[in-house]
């Protein structure tokens, strides 16, 4: 375990006297809701991977002899307005949604290590002009950022990846900063350093993993905001498009005929939901287990 | 724990720092400002296409001729250097200039401004709503803490958390708009039908600080002077209420300056849904119809908010907590 970001509360006593003995991976199964949290996160992952296999009909054959049926045992959660099958298209959309905040999160977490790092090492103009750019971006709310940035490009899928990760990275390169800086006051840092051993290779040896498992539980912590926010603009028509497959379009659609089919609504919301709730829940135990510093 | 400063320093010196934090932190507030002036200004020149070409067609002009692109490019001084017409822009904005929507000709600011009562009136709702069920979330949570209260607080705010605005909104809808006919969907945004929306974009905030206050209620209930007060026979609604409950409030306040952000963007989210005639869904349709100057209109005054709330907060937490004004942070 590295050390804790500046801005830390009382660490809690009882809990560093009886530490959890045993691997992250039991500790984690150990906690109640870390565990409801993980069968969803696999729940969704399978569904992610094989739901396109699963779909027992294809996603975008309409049928406009079956427009907005109730469900039934042929279509478990209706047909929508072109008489698709609901449940089919949420078993498919789901890696869009998924797949999309993975990504989008990848390249978030590079993006701040990579500056984050570069700050705290350089210090000087090059820190100060880097963590400026960030408190400029974080100034602005990061979904009314994305919100214009893919309004003006235009939406789809690329510019949705663009505006997202424009509008979400700076905080991570702060936080990555600040563990950077923490790092540095550490006694085998500055021992490695007296022993004549390089920056370079301190960072890649000894500062860089702890700094990047620091950032995993942000990430991990941060996945449900962003499965919200890419459902969220997706349903504002903002980001994957129609005809493909995405729980957030679907809800949009859904909501047009919330009236004729208010059964159409459920299918996308549920999963959505279930995203958010288990990767908050996961992030939270993550946080918990691996960090008590930073638990608030 | 005492609020005011020492005696023993006349008022004018220790009203010194205080003064001193607060210059700064207004100047910081008026560099961010500028910064994200860039910001906003640059998402003009990223938008694909020419910008007169775009123009002279949202004006309804099918097949621009050359020197009508060329001549409208002198006339919006497209043909001048970038950081120039940065500068031209950032006058005029200063002015209250926000140029002219594309869609009806008229001042962005003019649109902008019929339409944020509406907004102000959701957002504010949401606000009040928000920090109202946080507060009594928080209290009760931490007055019967690991019995059935708590644990059920817990559970709401796990759930609350994890639903965005837009899925309550589409739940609302769905059960309680079209089930029961509660409610309206298109509405002329009065008072009367603002509550189901603002609760809507309530609740995952007030969840995450129904959640934020308990925590830090708890800390504070496990320090030396609540003992001490207990210890001197206070009952356990006066510790809470007179004890724990301001101490507990700085990095509650802390989170409402950060939280508020969410609301913005989310408002706008809430708009679309509910039909709500503010900014939010003005811009959505603007973006439809690729209205540019109104979406910068549109990041400016989020932007100008969100600032301007977390400078409130800021200074808020000076005035209360005397620790933070020789350079601390909060």
């Amino acid at each position: 375990m590295t050390s804790e970001p500046i801005t830390q509360p009382p660490i809690n006593v009882t809990r560093r006297l009886n530490p959890p003995p045993r691997s992250l991976s039991a500790r984690l199964v150990r906690h109640p809701e870390a565990r409801f949290g993980l069968v969803c996160a696999l729940l969704l992952v399978g569904l992610a991977l094989f739901g396109p296999l699963l779909a027992p009909y294809d996603p975008n054959q309409p049928d406009f002899r079956a427009k907005l049926e109730a469900p039934s045992t042929e279509h478990w959660l209706g047909t929508d307005q072109s008489g698709r099958d609901q449940f089919s298209r949420v078993l498919d959309g789901g890696q869009r949604t998924l797949g999309t905040a993975l990504l989008v999160l990848s390249c978030i977490f590079g993006i701040g290590l990579v500056i984050g790092t570069i700050a705290g090492m350089s210090g000087g103009i090059v820190d100060i002009v880097l963590m400026r750019l960030v408190d400029i971006l974080m100034a602005l709310p990061s979904i009314v950022l994305a919100i214009a940035i893919v309004g003006v490009l235009g939406p789809g899928f690329e510019n949705l990846v663009l505006a997202l990760v424009i509008s979400w990275w700076a905080y991570y390169a702060r936080m990555a900063r600040s563990y950077v800086l923490n790092a540095r006051q550490r006694p085998d840092i500055i021992a490695a350093r007296l022993a004549g051993i390089g920056w370079g290779r301190i960072m890649v040896g000894h500062v860089l993993p702890g700094v990047a498992s620091q950032l995993l539980i942000i990430v991990t912590l941060d996945l449900g905001s962003m499965i919200a926010a890419i459902a969220g603009l997706s349903f504002l028509g903002l980001g994957v498009q129609p005809p493909a497959a995405e729980w957030g379009a679907m809800l949009s659609e859904s909501r047009l005929y919330v009236t004729l089919a208010p059964w159409l609504l459920l299918g996308p919301l549920v999963p959505i939901f279930g995203a958010v709730l288990a990767a908050n829940l996961l992030g939270n135990a993550l946080r918990d287990t691996l960090d008590p510093g930073v638990n608030r | 724990m005492s609020i005011s400063t020492l005696p023993t320093r006349s008022p004018l010196m220790s009203a010194l720092p205080l003064v001193r934090a607060l210059v700064g932190r207004l100047l910081q507030a008026l560099l961010t400002l500028l910064g994200i002036s860039v910001i906003i200004w640059a998402l003009l020149p990223l938008a694909p296409g020419d910008p007169a070409q775009r123009l002279l067609q949202a004006r309804g002009v099918q097949d621009p001729t050359p020197l009508q692109v060329a001549a409208l490019r002198t006339e919006l001084a497209l043909d001048r250097p970038l950081p120039v017409q940065y500068a031209e822009w950032l006058g005029r904005a200063v002015r209250g200039d926000l140029s002219l929507s594309y869609q009806t000709g008229r001042p962005v600011l003019e649109e902008l401004g019929k339409r944020l009562p509406a907004t102000l009136l959701l957002a504010g709702t949401a606000l009040v709503l928000s920090l109202l069920i946080a507060l009594i979330g928080g209290l009760l949570g931490a007055a019967y803490h690991e019995r059935w209260p708590d644990q059920l607080i817990r559970l709401l705010s796990q759930v609350g958390v994890s639903l965005p605005a837009f899925l309550a909104g589409l739940l609302a809808l769905r059960y309680i708009v079209v089930e029961f006919n509660i409610g309206r969907v298109l509405s002329g945004g009065q008072w009367q039908y603002v509550l189901l929306p603002a609760l809507c974009l309530a609740i995952s905030r007030a969840a995450d600080w129904a959640q934020l206050l308990r925590a830090s209620l708890l800390e504070a209930l496990g320090a030396n002077y609540t003992l001490v007060a207990s210890a001197r026979g206070a009952t356990k609604l006066r510790v809470l209420w007179r004890y724990a409950l301001p101490n507990a409030a700085l990095p509650f306040l802390t989170a409402i300056g950060v939280g508020i952000g969410g609301l913005i963007g989310g408002s706008a989210i809430i708009e679309a849904i509910f039909t709500w005639p503010g900014i939010g869904s003005y811009v959505f349709a603007a973006i439809a119809a690729r209205d540019f100057p109104v979406v910068q209109g549109f990041v400016l005054l989020a932007g100008l908010s969100y600032i301007t709330a977390s400078l409130c907060v800021d200074l808020v937490a000076l005035l209360v907590d005397p620790r933070l004004r020789d350079g601390g942070h909060a």
